[in-house]
């Protein structure tokens, strides 16, 4: 398959379940269509790859009676989309900085992200074709 | 019409499944060989065609019975 070297560059700054799908099903549609995808994770948005906070991330409150929705859909969990996303080779930059702040390791989140500051972020985002906030 | 020699079930899965269950399954197959994707999700209908046309892809047909969509993807 052609690679055409288009690159998307995500920063995922917010940490609730809407946050997470509107991050991971851009990403891993980007993925799959051979984009070169690479995700900043900062602040709250460091829920979307935390061991364990990103299989339970809260919905917005008040819009609690989407669960069903979410069911009745069969939107893929955040887990799998993650799996998805890293299988696919997304590459997911945890902030450095927040994680100090929040005082978190590298073994707090999912295998196979990478630490690093914003510069980190901003040498693969100077080249994107597409950049994104969520 | 050129005869799929893999057929990619996505019916009741939710965007991006279908997209990226297509991905996986076209590289199972050769270049010039046919994938066919069945879905049941409406957006896949737009999706699976601006995917087809991003990866240099031919879309050579889609059908659509009973709320089944059906695309039949030449690989580039």
């Amino acid at each position: 398959m052609e690679n055409n070297n288009t690159r998307v560059a995500i920063i995922a700054a917010n940490g609730g379940m809407f946050d997470a799908y509107k991050v991971f099903n851009i990403a891993t549609a980007a993925a799959a269509s051979d984009k070169e995808v690479g995700i900043f994770f900062t602040f709250e948005g460091l829920n979307l790859i935390h061991k364990e906070a990103h299989k339970n991330l809260a919905m917005p409150e008040g819009k609690e009676h989407f669960k069903e929705g979410f069911e009745k859909t069969n939107v893929p969990s955040i887990s799998e989309l993650l799996e998805m996303a890293q299988e696919m080779g997304v590459k997911m930059i945890g902030c450095q900085m927040t994680m100090d702040v929040m005082n978190l390791e590298k073994d707090d989140f999912v295998e196979g992200i990478e630490v690093g500051g914003a510069a980190s972020f901003i040498e693969f985002a100077k080249d994107a074709d597409i950049s994104l906030t969520f | 019409m050129m005869e799929a020699v893999k057929v990619l079930d996505a019916k009741g899965m939710a965007c991006p499944m279908p997209v990226v269950k297509t991905k996986k399954a076209i590289e199972e197959i050769e270049s010039g060989e046919i994938l066919e994707v069945h879905a049941t999700d409406k957006g896949a209908k737009s999706d699976l065609t601006a995917w087809t046309n991003s990866g240099g892809h031919e879309l050579v047909d889609q059908t659509e019975e009973n709320d089944v969509l059906k695309f039949w993807i030449k690989k580039s």
